[in-house]
């Protein structure tokens, strides 16, 4: 089921209802139901699969305290080889025997790709990573095995956030469910007014802009001046951010409505200062998951165990550029089986490379000189690692990329007028918003007439476009990761 | 000391939820009060560069169309022509083009456009002619419907128009891309560049425009289909969101941007590199799969006012022009025309501005000619025609 649906809002309105009227056992039923109900509502057939990875790793927990140190690592690797399993099975296994047959056949061989269609369950690498992540907490010793299964099915298939994330730590949520929230009317007015931002970003902006990404993408790149290349490069930017930071907000607020909270997954990542606090705003609980239960044990340093910081803290060893390029290389892997990925993976570790030998050089600039040169830099350098994240192929990327350092490249325009405002106007925007946000409104007084009057106006306009605009027409792209 | 709590939360929740509520209720009384009550007050997008003074013909003979525009009602014309094809030796003349071959302007009782014309002179030449036109057509999608079309009819001679506006369109509209099933048409686009793009680009264009595209093949789909269909019925905000959704972009969006920019119909287009060079290798194509398929081409520049200034840059105006007849020069089965200044300026006329600021503005139709300029365009693509075919080989002309 997707958010931008009215099956959704009545899904997710009656499950309200009906969870705080019920008493606490039958709510951690109702929200398991309704998670298989929300996920089969895709293809039923899929929610064994989902299951499947929930089970195992209940059962392989449960026995970790009880067990000997090997039998301990041994659970652990059974756990791994069945969540691992299933997301190389359908994620990887076409990607995989292609270039394996590419290869062979390079040496001579002349074998047949295999004609496989195997359809990508909805959210497995999401749920997958959180099953992993429960397991080698238990084995860590930083949590306890929860004995009851309903609690623990909650946490893994919660649907607010079981197809796209946040990538949630057990000791984030487990205990919320457990110590049964109490109803506030806050909670369901902040949950609200999350879904109607998240719905705004969504079907308002990111999917309007789609067509604009597309249209630009279908032009032979032969034909791209250096201004369309940043141009597309800064148009997908936006899509994916507001897609995504839509996605997370309808699900921060869909899990509010029912008093559960959690943390946040994107801070305007588009204004940070250098390439690590960009890893500290965009898709925070994915990149804390990588740095916790990638790079750091990679790179044998003591292990976070919350879904906060991001990939920022694994950025601190200057010793562990190759386990840096594997950690990326690997992020670049679980958002897409394609090697345009694993080059947005390279990129981002050949950034922070970078980042490390020349961030001592700045430590002498001022405050003010730091955070506008850092966002003059850091902004242009990582709308250009969408351009390999958007691309069908390496060819088309590396070639994008090449047009933005030829300086004969920058005096035409090679795409309607359109796309150029609209992209001008969406970064504007952006900067505006985080003024508002974070100067303006700060500053006045929230009950005042003013501040109010201010909110009327801002969700007059927003519930208008939403109404409008709202409909299913595209998915959100992180579900296809 | 709970109790407590809960008044501030209770206070603090208030104002939280007043704006939501009061936005709320001011969205659906502004929605309500621009929402379309009456079909008058509806945008035809369609229509839309057309202008109130240019009508859309749509071209009958003896009750049998030979206009049409696209898929959806191609099966028309390639039963006309099926219902006579013994009689006429399997020869079918194509004419494609843009709206300015299905519109009339300052329309009277009695105007017909050129195709008709063409058509009853044609049809005793022993050979079969229809059009397909389609509103700011593009030589992209000229290359798709011809592929298509020529696996329908016998098609011996295409009639091309070129138009510099068009130049700036790309992209498959949805109602072609249904051709991207016919496998005629997928092997005949594999040949060129241009069309593997095309492929690649536009071959899932099914769901375009459809609102529910992102569940389609999901058990969601009919639940989603039925919940809209219901709010529709007892929601006429609900039911009005596509004219809504028009009406933002076209008139507010648009027309803030143009009054930004002080944008109007005579504003000077430029070229649009990108879709210009994909538009001239999708002119390469077609070219190409005609002479291939030993198919004549008559391709010609369009009657434009020429009274006064037109819209161009008239630098990249010349130089479109020289090109066209630079790339009609590569292929030995195309004659080429450049029919311009074909249509005398008391043919052309006005139309109420529509896309920038819609009714409010008369302005210079430079696209679409009254009735009489279709009966000259008529008779000059007649004479073309008979030339082509009395020599037989093109490059004797």
């Amino acid at each position: 089921m997707i958010f931008n649906s009215l099956t959704y809002l009545l899904l997710l309105f009656s499950v309200v209802l009906l969870y705080w009227i019920l008493p606490y056992r039958s709510r951690l039923l109702l929200i398991f139901t309704a998670s298989l109900t929300f996920y089969g509502f895709w293809r039923i057939e899929f929610v064994p699969v989902m299951l499947l990875s929930v089970i195992v790793d209940y059962i392989v927990a449960l026995r970790m305290p009880r067990s000997s140190k090997s039998t301990k690592k041994r659970l652990l690797l059974i756990s791994l080889f069945v969540n691992l399993g299933l997301l190389f099975y359908f994620k990887y296994l076409i990607f995989f025997s292609e270039n394996a047959i590419g290869l062979v056949n390079l040496i001579g061989a002349d074998i047949d790709p295999l004609m496989l269609n195997i359809i990508l369950p909805l959210g497995i690498s999401f749920y997958t990573f959180q099953t992993i992540s429960y397991t080698v907490d238990v084995y860590r010793g930083l949590i306890k095995p929860e004995k009851d299964f309903i609690l623990y099915a909650c946490y893994i298939t919660f649907f607010p956030q079981l197809v796209a994330g946040p990538v949630l730590r057990a000791v984030e949520v487990i205990h919320q469910f457990a110590q049964r929230p109490p109803f506030l009317w806050s909670d369901i007015v902040v949950g609200m007014r999350r879904i109607i931002y998240g719905l705004f970003l969504k079907v308002v902006l990111a999917d309007n802009i789609a067509p604009l990404v597309d249209t630009g993408y279908s032009m032979p790149v032969e034909v791209m001046s250096a201004l369309d290349v940043w141009t597309l490069a800064f148009l997908f930017g936006f899509q994916i951010y507001f897609d995504f930071s839509a996605y997370s907000h309808i699900a921060l607020g869909s899990a509010r409505l029912m008093g559960i909270k959690f943390p946040e997954n994107f801070n305007f990542p588009y204004l940070s200062t250098s390439p690590k606090e960009f890893w500290r705003r965009w898709h925070i609980s994915l990149s804390s998951w990588i740095r916790d239960y990638l790079y750091l044990p990679l790179a044998g340093i003591h292990v976070h165990d919350r879904s906060i910081g991001g990939l920022s803290h694994a950025t601190i060893d200057k010793s562990k550029n190759k386990v840096l390029f594997i950690t990326w290389m690997i992020m670049g892997l679980w958002h897409g089986a394609n090697w345009t990925f694993v080059l947005w993976g390279v990129y981002h570790a050949i950034v922070i490379v970078i980042y490390r030998l020349l961030s001592p050089l700045t430590k002498s600039f001022s405050g003010t000189i730091k955070t506008v040169g850092g966002v003059f830099f850091t902004l242009p350098i990582m709308m250009l690692s969408w351009i390999p994240f958007r691309s069908e192929s390496l060819d088309v990327a590396i070639n994008m990329w090449a047009k933005v350092f030829n300086p004969y490249l920058y005096g035409s325009l090679g795409m309607r007028e359109n796309i150029y405002l609209a992209t001008a106007a969406i970064l504007v925007g952006i900067f505006t918003t985080y003024w508002v946000k974070h100067k303006l409104i700060p500053s006045i007084n929230p009950k005042s007439y003013l501040f109010i009057l201010g909110e009327v106006v801002t969700f007059t306009i927003i519930f208008s476009l939403v109404i409008v605009f709202f409909r299913p027409i595209n998915q959100f792209i992180y579900f296809q990761f | 000391m709970i109790l407590s709590n809960r008044k501030i939360n209770t206070r603090s929740a208030i104002y939280l939820v007043l704006p939501l509520f009061i936005g709320f209720i001011a969205s659906i009384i502004i929605l309500n009060y621009f929402s379309p009550n009456d079909s008058e007050n509806k945008i035809n997008f369609d229509e839309l560069a057309l202008g109130k003074d240019t009508m859309l013909y749509a071209a009958q003979v003896d009750n049998t169309q030979v206009h049409c525009h696209d898929l959806e009602d191609a099966s028309h014309c390639i039963d006309g022509y099926n219902k006579i094809s013994k009689d006429i030796n399997n020869d079918v003349v194509l004419w494609l083009g843009n709206s300015q071959l299905h519109s009339i302007n300052q329309m009277k009782p009695g105007d017909e456009t050129a195709t008709p014309i063409l058509h009853r002179n044609i049809i005793d030449l022993k050979k079969y002619f229809m059009t397909f036109s389609q509103p700011n057509a593009n030589l992209q999608e000229h290359y798709v419907l011809f592929n298509y079309l020529a696996s329908k009819a016998p098609i011996s001679t295409l009639v091309l128009p070129v138009v510099f506006d068009d130049m700036r369109e790309t992209g498959i509209r949805k109602s072609i891309s249904g051709a991207f099933k016919d496998q005629h048409v997928v092997n005949e686009l594999k040949k060129t560049s241009i069309g593997k793009r095309l492929l690649s680009n536009y071959d899932d264009q099914d769901m375009t425009g459809n609102d529910m595209a992102a569940l389609e093949e999901t058990v969601q789909e009919r639940v989603e289909i039925f919940l809209d269909t219901k709010l529709g019925l007892y929601w006429q905000i609900w039911k009005e969101r596509p004219s809504l959704r028009g009406s933002f972009f076209y008139g507010f969006l648009y027309n803030t941007r143009n009054w930004l920019f002080n944008i109007n119909p005579s504003s000077i287009r430029k070229v649009i590199p990108g879709r210009y060079i994909a538009n001239t290798q999708a002119l390469h194509a077609i070219l190409k799969t005609a002479q291939e398929k030993n198919i004549n081409v008559l391709l010609y520049i369009v009657p434009i006012r020429n009274d006064i200034q037109i819209p161009y840059d008239l630098v990249q105006y010349a130089s479109f022009k020289e090109e066209v007849g630079i790339v009609a020069n590569k292929y030995n089965n195309v004659m080429f025309k450049n029919l311009e200044g074909l249509v005398p300026a008391k043919l052309w006329g006005a139309k109420a501005s529509a896309s920038t600021t819609i009714g409010k503005e008369v302005e210079v139709d430079f696209m679409h000619f009254q009735a009489g300029g279709h009966q000259i365009l008529a008779d000059s693509i007649l004479l073309e025609l008979q030339l082509i075919w009395e020599r037989g080989n093109i490059n004797d002309i």
